[in-house]
This record gives structure tokens, C-alpha cells and sequence, in this order.
């Protein structure tokens, strides 16, 4: 382990390169802001993003937190400027968060985004740019995902919209998702004497204005919900047959070149149809197709699941050192995060970083 | 020789049942220094010294040494950060201040029965009405905590001092977290309990600091 002034010298050695690597491919050097507007982010992810970020109150009671990353704070960047065309940003700097014990981690990031582009390619160009730095290193090892592809194989399954709503939304919190799939494969979500009761109510319910607001909620909103519900139950046994569906489906780990015959394979054996299937075997293909000779990559069907805002391509470069994984640079697409930070509508994002502390540990 | 230090509850029926517990025992409480006034001995019992406290305070006391011993409710020691655990013991959980603290909607949410539901509508009234479903409680912590372990994520915690139940129906709150013995308080203000919505099953507890756990006085009590 390398120490004090040797660290501080390689990472500036380090960072001089790895920006000008970057700028060589047109990504323009930004500097972001180190504190973030919490309510942005609790807006966003949920009262649960304060558990990992270092979060205090100022004196007019405002929470503002260090930034946890640097995506985050170049989309911030993004929508505080007012851009509307395709942006290529770079950058260096230091992020902050949590541990399960409250200890803070400190990383140093350099990386870049890609947002608002509208070039099929910049997501392989992306990726090629965070790896050319890196490229050198003995033993570097690429897994790949696709968040999007989860929800094309939950949308082909049969199961009630809220089902298939709540499995993609809770995707990213491995703890919970697990206990969604134990209670769709042994429960049964509605209980029957409390609907025979609130069937009387829902009479008396409909006889009153649609429009009058219960708890913060109209009445129009609670009836047709419950309606819905009630409409859509799950069938047992479905449940069960989905979550094996899902549990095979994640086990997928496969050299990318064998990806794309083994996932429509996948589909095929279990009858699951999906038209947009052919497009996201498309993007692994031209994925193999870019980068497969310059690297070795996995795609894995269950990676990519360690941020919520990742919607689709996801990437880690690696090297197993003695059975450990140590992490040189991971990425990925977040089409939904710029919206949900205040921009006016969702727009495609990219993005990369490497971490300087592990690739000056090496 | 250091007292051994006693924090009781200084009011209502939490007061009442903690000294009937410790007369059980055969240890008196009296007022030895006028009715209203804060602290107390037992009777017989020179090395204890006791103060009426809120019971809040009690648990804070505990945790940074001022106190050796008290009692208190278990809901008010889980609210504070973990680390309070570890300093703070049950020495035993009494028969007295039951209370559960459960999750609480609207009776008329008829599809909202289970947590499962409320994390639906939660991500629901997000995206219709561009704001978190806000959850008004006396217990922050616990609720949070509860609430993400359920998977419901869309929410905002508003703090309330009292008279919780009404929150929902006054537009400062959607929904609240309280504790109930019964359940009666939050049915008459038009509220249900969420099925699997039970925080906390809560209790007095006679607690003790981590030092004292293995003092002998302790022996009067068990």
C-alpha cells in the first residue's frame, strides 16, 4: 500500500493523463460543486439516501449533503446551466458517503458523461474512453449488464401490472427484491375478510364526490385503485412459476460473445415474448462487436443493481487479485435521472468513472 | 462509596405503575423532600439516590453515566441511535406501559391494507402530485427504519408533538405512525392499522447502564 506523498504524486500523475485522455475525445474538463441540495436528492431516491450520505442542516435548517458521487453532481450541472443540446463533460474529484456503519468513504473519481446525445454509438464511446486509460493493466476484466433488459423479461412475464411495477422499481435493493420474490412465490396479497368489509364501504364511497380529498388522496384515486386490485389478483401458482423465471434468468454469466444466442434462447424456452427483445440483444451485439477484441467481457445478467438511478447498459472493469475483485471503473446509463433532479423531461445520459485510489494501489 | 442513582418517570401512569413495581419489591419510594419536589429515596435504601425525570430523559441520562438505572418505555430507547443500545440495558422488561407502534392510514384507503400497498401508492402520489407522501410521528428513527425495511421509500417524516391522529385529516400529513394499547384513539379519528404495519411491540423496561449491570442492588429487583 502505497502512502502519503508517493499517493499524492501518482494521483496527480495519474489524473493528468486520464483527463487528457479524455479531452483528446472531445469531453470537456468541468469542475463540480462539492455540496448538494439534499431535498433534491431525498426527492428523488427517498428519505433511505440520507443513510449514506454525510447530511447536515445549516442554520436556517436546510439539509445539505457532500456529493456521493459525481454523476449526480454533473447532471445537477447539467440542468443548473440550462443546456438543451448533447454535452460531453469530464471531470475529477472527491466523493463522499456512508457505510452500512456510518463510516465515512472517501473516493476520489475521474470520469465522464455523455447527456442529452442522441448518437447510437456515444454509449461504446463512452465506455472505450474510460477504459483506454486503464487498458494496460494486467488481468483487466469487463462485465457488462442491462438494467432494461430486467424489465423486458418481468413485461413478458404474467403477473398484475403492480407486480411487475414493483419488481423493477426494487430492483436496485437486493435485500428487499429478495423478499418480493419470497412473497410472490408463497403468498397471496389480498386479504379476503378485509375486502368483504371495505366492499360495503366502497357502496358509500362511490356515492360521494370524486373529487374530495381523503388523507391527500381523492376518493376517484382510492376507488379505482381498489378496483384494480381487486380485479387483478395473483394467481399462486404463476408466482411460483415466475420467480424460478426470474431466479434462472439472473443466474446468466457468459463471455459477451455468447450472450446474445443465450438470452434469446432464454426467452424462447420459457415462451416469453417481447418485441423490443431484438433491440436489446442488438446493443449487447454491437457491444461484443466494439470492444470484445480489445477486452475480456462478461455480460452478467444480475450486475448493475448497486445504484437506483441506472436504467439500462452497465458496466465494471476489474482485476481478481487473489479471489478478490477490486473495482477500476464502472458506469452506466441513467435515461430517468436528469427529470428526476428537476430537468423537464427524461433525456439520455451516460457515464463512467474510474477510481484513483484503487488504480494507484496496483 | 458513589449513591446509586434512580430515574423514574415524573408524571402520569408510567410514574404510578413504576413505583407500584418497585414496592412490589419491597423498596418504598417517598418524597422525602416535599411532594413536588424532583427527588426521592427509598425507604431503608441509603445508598440509592432518586430523581423524577421525563422518561425520555431517563434513557439520556443512562447513556452518559448520570445515571445507573431507570425506568422507561422500550419504544423511547429505539428511537434513539443504535449506539444508545450499548450503553443502555434491559435489565427486565416489566408488565406495565404495553403499547404497539403501528402504521396508520385514513380508514377509507380501502386499497391500502398492507405495507406492500402503501409503497405502491407511495411512488403513485409521487408521480401524481410531484411531492413524497408525508408520515407524521412522535418516532422518526423507528419509522424510517420501518418503513425502508418494507421497501416503501417514497416518503417524508413530519414531526409531530401531538395529537398525531388528526394530521392526516388537517393536510399536514397523509398517513402517521403512533403508539396505541389499544387502537381505540386511532379509530375514533378515522384511522386503521396497516396489516403488517406493527413497528414495535413496546413495554416499560427497568433499564441499566452498561457498568452497573452486574451491581447488587440489582438483586432487590429481580
Amino acid at each position: 500500500m502505497k502512502q502519503g506523498l508517493e499517493k499524492k504524486r501518482l494521483k496527480e500523475f495519474f489524473s493528468k493523463q486520464i483527463l487528457s485522455s479524455f479531452e483528446k475525445n472531445n469531453f470537456n474538463f468541468t469542475d463540480l460543486d462539492l455540496l448538494i441540495d439534499t431535498n433534491l436528492l431525498t426527492e428523488r431516491s427517498g428519505e433511505q439516501f440520507k443513510k449514506t450520505t454525510l447530511t447536515y442542516k445549516d442554520l436556517l435548517g436546510k439539509e445539505i449533503s457532500l456529493r456521493p458521487d459525481l454523476t449526480v453532481s454533473t447532471a445537477i450541472k447539467y440542468i443548473q446551466e440550462k443546456k438543451n443540446k448533447e454535452e460531453k463533460y469530464c471531470y475529477f474529484g472527491t466523493a463522499y458517503r456512508l457505510d452500512k456503519k456510518g463510516n465515512l468513504k472517501v473516493f476520489d473519481q475521474i470520469g465522464c458523461e455523455i447527456i442529452n446525445s442522441n448518437n447510437k454509438k456515444s454509449q461504446i464511446n463512452l465506455i472505450n474512453s474510460v477504459l483506454k486509460p486503464i487498458k494496460k493493466i494486467k488481468k483487466l476484466e469487463v462485465t457488462i449488464g442491462d438494467i432494461g433488459l430486467f424489465k423486458i423479461l418481468v413485461n413478458s412475464l404474467e403477473l398484475p401490472e403492480r407486480w411487475k411495477f414493483r419488481l423493477i422499481k426494487h430492483f436496485s435493493r437486493r435485500e428487499y427484491f429478495e423478499d418480493l420474490l419470497k412473497r410472490l412465490e408463497t403468498n397471496y396479497d389480498l386479504n379476503q375478510q378485509t375486502i368483504e368489509v371495505d366492499t360495503k364501504r366502497l357502496k358509500e364511497l362511490k356515492k360521494m364526490d370524486k373529487n374530495q380529498f381523503i388523507g391527500g388522496r381523492t376518493v376517484f384515486e382510492i376507488i379505482q385503485r381498489f378496483e384494480k386490485k381487486l380485479k387483478d389478483p395473483r394467481d399462486n401458482f404463476k408466482g411460483k412459476k415466475n420467480v424460478k423465471i426470474i431466479r434462472d434468468f439472473l443466474k446468466i454469466n457468459l463471455p459477451i460473445d455468447k450472450a446474445e444466442n443465450a438470452i434469446r434462447l432464454f426467452f424462447f424456452n420459457h415462451n416469453l415474448r417481447n418485441k423490443d427483445l431484438a433491440i436489446y440483444l442488438k446493443k449487447i451485439s454491437s457491444v461484443n462487436d466494439a470492444l470484445g477484441k480489445k477486452y475480456t467481457i462478461y455480460f452478467k445478467t444480475n450486475f448493475g443493481r448497486n445504484a437506483e438511478y441506472y436504467t439500462g447498459l452497465v458496466f465494471l472493469a476489474y482485476v481478481l487479485n487473489k479471489s478478490k475483485l477490486i473495482e477500476i471503473a464502472r458506469g452506466g446509463e441513467y435515461d430517468t435521472l436528469l427529470k428526476t433532479l428537476g430537468y423537464k423531461k427524461d433525456i439520455p445520459a451516460f457515464g463512467g468513472a474510474i477510481n484513483l485510489n484503487q488504480l494507484i494501489n496496483l | 462509596m458513589n449513591k446509586i442513582k434512580l430515574g423514574l418517570p415524573s408524571k402520569g401512569r408510567l410514574k404510578e405503575d413504576a413505583i407500584n413495581f418497585f414496592q412490589s419489591k419491597r423498596l418504598i419510594i417517598k418524597n422525602s423532600f416535599g411532594e413536588r419536589n424532583y427527588f426521592f429515596n427509598i425507604e431503608g435504601k441509603n445508598e440509592v439516590e432518586g430523581i423524577f425525570l421525563h422518561a425520555k430523559e431517563i434513557i439520556e441520562r443512562i447513556n452518559d453515566g448520570t445515571l445507573d438505572m431507570g425506568v422507561s418505555g422500550l419504544d423511547l430507547l429505539k428511537e434513539f441511535p443504535e449506539v444508545y443500545s450499548e450503553n443502555v440495558k434491559i435489565f427486565q422488561k416489566l408488565s406495565f406501559g404495553f403499547a404497539d407502534l403501528v402504521v396508520a392510514v385514513p380508514k377509507d384507503w380501502l386499497d391500502v391494507q398492507n405495507m406492500a400497498d402503501l409503497e405502491e401508492v407511495s411512488f403513485e402520489f409521487r408521480e401524481k402530485y410531484g411531492r413524497r407522501m408525508r408520515v407524521a410521528t412522535k418516532y422518526p428513527n423507528l419509522t424510517e427504519t420501518f418503513f425502508l425495511s418494507k421497501g416503501v421509500s417514497q416518503f417524508r417524516v413530519v414531526a409531530s408533538l401531538g395529537a398525531t391522529e388528526s394530521y392526516p385529516f388537517t393536510g399536514s400529513a397523509e398517513l402517521i405512525t403512533d403508539i396505541t394499547s389499544t387502537g381505540s384513539t386511532l379509530k375514533a379519528n378515522n384511522l386503521r392499522i396497516v396489516n403488517d404495519g406493527n413497528i414495535l411491540k413496546s413495554s416499560a423496561c427497568l433499564f441499566v447502564s452498561k457498568k452497573f449491570q452486574k451491581n447488587n442492588f440489582l438483586k432487590n429487583l429481580k
